[in-house]
């Protein structure tokens, strides 16, 4: 289970590095030089994450041929905006280190914090 | 009839409780007895009102019957004891009462554990897709512009930084964010959430238990700062990584801000710490505490308690004793 959390991990990032859309068999090799893997293995994860839907396919001869539904960057920003969004809900999933401030609440966040600091000491305002 | 009664009542007064309980700034300055004293405020109160559906069940419970034979008879005492009024029919409602009340608490912690399990489940994998660890913190860095740092509680714990955070904060800044997210999973924190949100699940229109709720998330923050201030040593240090943070990842004002309020007496706390409480005092609610939670059960159990001494019922218990 880790295993293959961690070879779908390997698999998107070099997905994310590649321009053009790749087959089973590019990515095998791609993947290879560290890892002894068999074709069946990265065909399966690969599916997996079609079924996911981090990967779309289109029929190249009796195979397909992979790319991915997201750039990297899309699939971050959304990962962390549902980070964020759980920030204000009260599931139990995450534990934040501090909620998001609407910007009105700063500056006195920054005055609780100099009054106790003494005169700012280097720190300007 | 008492036994529900008195059950009942005690149940209506800590429900009170609550409010006053809010507004003591002895809770803040002690945060982990805060803690304890909501668990066992929210907790006192289903047992009690659970125990006062039992009582009033008693008579019709086979298991009266077995406890008359071991007491070696008054089966009659015992049940004028718990008697009711309505006799039977307010017994059979009592008894499906508390098998109602008993099966929702359960549900409802059920449901509250594995929706969690899920989603943490969920984030797992796509964060696995989206991060990567750092190999001398061990903490998981998530490129993003956003400054941030949360951890993932459970079986796979992990602490996570977006890497716009690891820019704005120092080496201490970071070791103090670091320490407060160790500090949620050593203290089992989620579980403390998991529970108040099973309470609020099981009961949503007892304004209590949302209270509770409140104040528990607010509670593990402010737990949480106190571990990550290694006794007094860097409480500034908490304190400015947080208005850092806060300063560089303001949300936009009509986005998903809460009020800064609750983040604003955690830096206020942090930087002119209040005296810790009295060791005393300390003691006392800790009594306090115990006692909410034993005294539905001492009445529950008085009636039967007060048949064994009554001397119309003659106990012989067995020989050892």
């Amino acid at each position: 289970m880790h295993h293959l959390g961690h070879l779908e991990s390997a698999i998107m990032d070099l997905m994310w590095s590649r321009s053009a859309p790749a087959s089973v068999r590019e990515i095998l090799v791609g993947l290879q030089p560290e890892r002894e893997l068999a074709y069946m293995t990265v065909k399966t994860v690969m599916d997996t994450l079609h079924r996911k839907g981090l990967l779309m396919r289109e029929p190249d001869g009796r195979a397909f041929r992979y790319r991915p539904t997201r750039t990297r960057e899309q699939y971050t920003a959304a990962h962390m905006g549902e980070v964020l969004a759980s920030g204000n809900d009260r599931r139990a999933t995450l534990l934040h280190f501090l909620e998001q401030i609407p910007a009105e609440d700063l500056t006195q966040l920054r005055e609780a914090l100099n009054q106790a600091a003494g005169p700012p000491a280097g720190t300007t305002q | 009839m008492t036994t529900p009664v008195l059950l009942i009542t005690f149940a209506l007064l800590a429900t009170l409780a609550g409010p006053l309980l809010k507004g003591r700034g002895w809770v803040d300055r002690s945060p982990r007895l805060g803690i304890l004293v909501w668990q066992a405020l929210t907790a006192s109160i289903v047992v009690s009102v659970i125990l006062a559906s039992v009582s009033l069940a008693l008579p019709v419970m086979p298991v009266l019957g077995g406890l008359a034979d071991f007491l070696q008879a008054c089966a009659m005492v015992l049940r004028a004891q718990y008697s009711t009024p309505g006799g039977a029919v307010v017994s059979m409602a009592g008894a499906v009462m508390a098998f109602v009340l008993g099966a929702r608490v359960l549900y409802c912690l059920a449901i509250e554990v594995m929706s969690a399990r899920r989603d943490r489940k969920e984030h797992i994998g796509s964060l696995s897709l989206v991060s990567r660890r750092d190999p001398t913190t061990d903490v998981l860095v998530v490129d993003h512009a956003v400054p941030t740092a949360y951890c993932l509680p459970g079986r796979r714990r992990d602490i996570v930084f977006t890497t716009a955070a690891l820019r704005v904060l120092d080496e201490q800044q970071r070791q103090a964010v670091l320490r407060h997210e160790l500090a949620h999973l050593h203290g089992h924190h989620h579980l403390v959430l998991i529970g108040a949100n099973a309470w609020v699940r099981a009961f949503p229109r007892i304004p209590i238990f949302a209270m509770a709720r409140v104040e528990l998330g607010r509670l593990v923050e402010l737990a949480a700062d106190d571990r990550a201030a290694a006794g007094n040593d860097s409480r500034l240090t908490v304190a400015s990584a947080l208005v850092r943070l806060a300063e560089a990842g303001h949300a936009p004002a009509s986005a998903l801000a809460a009020s800064g309020t609750a983040t604003l007496v955690r830096v206020r706390r942090l930087a002119a710490p209040a005296a810790p409480l009295h060791r005393a005092r300390v003691a006392l609610t800790m009594v306090a505490a115990t006692a909410m939670l034993a005294l539905p059960v001492a009445v529950t159990a008085t009636p039967a308690l007060a048949t064994v001494q009554a001397q119309t019922c003659p106990v012989e218990f067995p020989q050892s004793v």
